[in-house]
């Protein structure tokens, strides 16, 4: 598996997906330091609350889609499903590096978007204590809410020749995250709200009309099946 | 007889139904260690939907496939560890060097680093190594294919159209590779192509298929018999000559002006030419009639030219 999965950091670390995976950080240290330099003043929670409406309603899902798009791009381009499956590789190992490689996608936007936020906090003098406990459950809370929606991505971009296609299937379905996300009826069985619902804080700091709260069921059971799906897919696929 | 060991691949009835149609017909291709197996059509006629088929790509309707005497349905993974192969058009990954695109595929066959080089330089492509593939000629993607191909140190080379989007020198190049590799390493090869030319040169053995359905399968030498001259006699009566040549045994045909006997050698030949004065004809001329290993081939393959 770890060859495997150094075969696909090959072919991914020379790839634009490092610059798209700057957007949402970079965009959250200039909003911040933009909302610090024009002398507001904030808390951690308002910043969480502010940077996770905009980064967990629209960006992630975005970015998980294209990161789905992405990791599949090359191997329509050039004939890269032949290649693969013509090697001595079980089609499983292959699924499950493309996989891996786009949750670690995922998980490193957290990462690099906690990062920016300290960095925010630190400069714009926000009051101490750091609230770590909440950030790292809502920055966690938001990878592991992708995770369903990741699944389903890897499936639309095997099975879709075309780059564009899943990215834009992916984006008509993620806009209605501002209606679908505020509905405690239909956001937590929404793919594309479960990072949102997960993400923002709630409590003290959190925004009074979005405590719904995401279903683990659903999440679960959501995953299992997307997984599923795209893996007996995978296996069938045609080269 | 060689023994069951030797055999590399055999395919028994193997067909491939595209929404009723028999893209691949009970086709029986059987190659031995150590050949070089031309597998000649037109293009359409089946060539590389086999190749997919020999190499699990695609499941057929129905018939076998063994690789190394193992049915691929159970023994998939294990064989494909053996294989190496160029499947219509070769894979690459653009954004990568020709270097990066071999060690992604190095790493899935654990093989020693240094096999890039040799296989980057068997196909001469040391000089743009480190350059990124979307840039290259498809002549060079071409031999980047082959080259990884190679990279495994496969027993079985599966090779369809290597040639394609090659200049003369390149297609010789890569001709010179393919002969060598049987002598120099054992290998077994399988080139698939659609002019018999390309092959002609080089293959131990051919294979011919045409509209899904498999026509010859033979040594190369067995087809160039089958090419060989037929003799043309011009005479003076050629209706009633043909019934003598007829009974004496040779295989005749004839016009209003001459006959003609097939795969004559210089003994036939001579015999045929006094059967005839011995029996008071009068023979204008004796010609030799060379069908060409092509048109021998587009006959068997219904004519159909390709371009």
């Amino acid at each position: 598996m770890m060859s495997m999965l150094q075969s696909e950091w090959i072919k991914i670390k020379r790839s634009a997906i490092w610059a798209i995976m700057a957007i949402s950080p970079a965009g959250a240290l200039l909003t911040g330091l933009i909302a610090g330099a024009r002398g507001a003043s904030g808390t951690w929670m308002d910043a969480l609350t502010f940077i996770s409406i905009l980064h967990a309603m629209l960006l992630l899902p975005l970015l998980t889609g294209v990161y789905a798009a992405m990791i599949c791009r090359y191997e329509h381009a050039g004939g890269g499903w032949k290649l693969l499956f013509s090697l001595p590789v079980p089609r499983t190992k292959i699924y499950a590096a493309k996989f891996i490689l786009i949750v670690f996608m995922v998980a490193l936007t957290q990462l690099f978007l906690l990062a920016a936020l300290l960095i925010v906090g630190w400069i714009n003098g926000f009051p101490s204590p750091v609230p770590w406990r909440e950030l790292a459950l809502s920055f966690a809370g938001g990878w592991i809410a992708c995770l369903p929606l990741a699944a389903l991505q890897l499936f639309a971009s095997t099975a879709l020749h075309s780059f564009a296609a899943p990215v834009a299937v992916n984006a008509v379905l993620t806009i209605p995250n501002v209606l679908i996300g505020n509905s405690s009826r239909f956001g937590p069985y929404y793919p594309w709200a479960q990072p949102m619902l997960a993400m923002i804080p709630r409590g003290d700091g959190g925004l009074p009309d979005l405590t719904i709260h995401i279903a683990p069921a659903a999440l679960i059971g959501s995953f299992v099946l997307f997984l599923l799906t795209g893996w007996i897919y995978m296996m069938k696929k045609p080269a | 007889m060689t023994t069951i060991a030797d055999s590399i691949v055999q395919t028994e009835a193997l067909t491939k139904s595209i929404s009723g149609k028999a893209v691949v017909n009970e086709v029986n291709i059987k190659i031995e260690r150590g050949d070089i197996y031309g597998f000649l059509g037109p293009n359409g006629a089946g060539k590389t939907t086999t190749i997919r088929l020999l190499l699990g790509l695609t499941k057929p309707t129905s018939g076998t496939v063994r690789l190394f005497d193992r049915d691929i349905r159970n023994h998939r993974l294990d064989v494909l560890r053996k294989v190496g192969s160029l499947v219509e058009y070769p894979s690459y990954y653009g954004h990568l060097t020709a270097v990066e695109n071999l060690e992604a595929v190095r790493r899935l066959l654990d093989v020693p680093k240094e096999r890039i080089d040799d296989v980057l330089a068997i196909v001469r492509l040391t000089k743009d190594a480190g350059r990124q593939v979307k840039g290259y000629s498809l002549g060079m993607k071409q031999r980047l294919g082959i080259a990884t191909a190679l990279l495994g140190n496969p027993e079985l080379l599966i090779l369809d159209e290597p040639t394609n989007g090659l200049d003369p020198a390149g297609i010789q190049e890569i001709r010179e590779l393919i002969i060598s590799l049987p002598r120099t390493k054992g290998v077994t090869i399988l080139i698939s192509s659609h002019l018999l030319s390309e092959v002609e040169q080089m293959a131990t053995r051919v294979g011919i298929i045409a509209k899904g359905s498999m026509v010859y399968q033979n040594s190369i030498s067995h087809l160039r018999e089958q090419a060989i001259s037929r003799i043309r006699f011009t005479v003076n009566d050629p209706a009633s000559a043909y019934p003598l040549l007829r009974s004496s045994g040779y295989e005749a045909e004839w016009d209003d002006r001459s006959l003609t006997i097939g795969r004559a050698d210089n003994a036939s030949t001579a015999e045929a030419v006094a059967l005839l004065v011995k029996h008071h004809y009068d023979v204008y001329r004796v010609e030799e009639q060379t069908a060409s290993l092509e048109s021998l081939f587009l006959e068997m393959t219904g004519g159909e030219r390709s371009l």
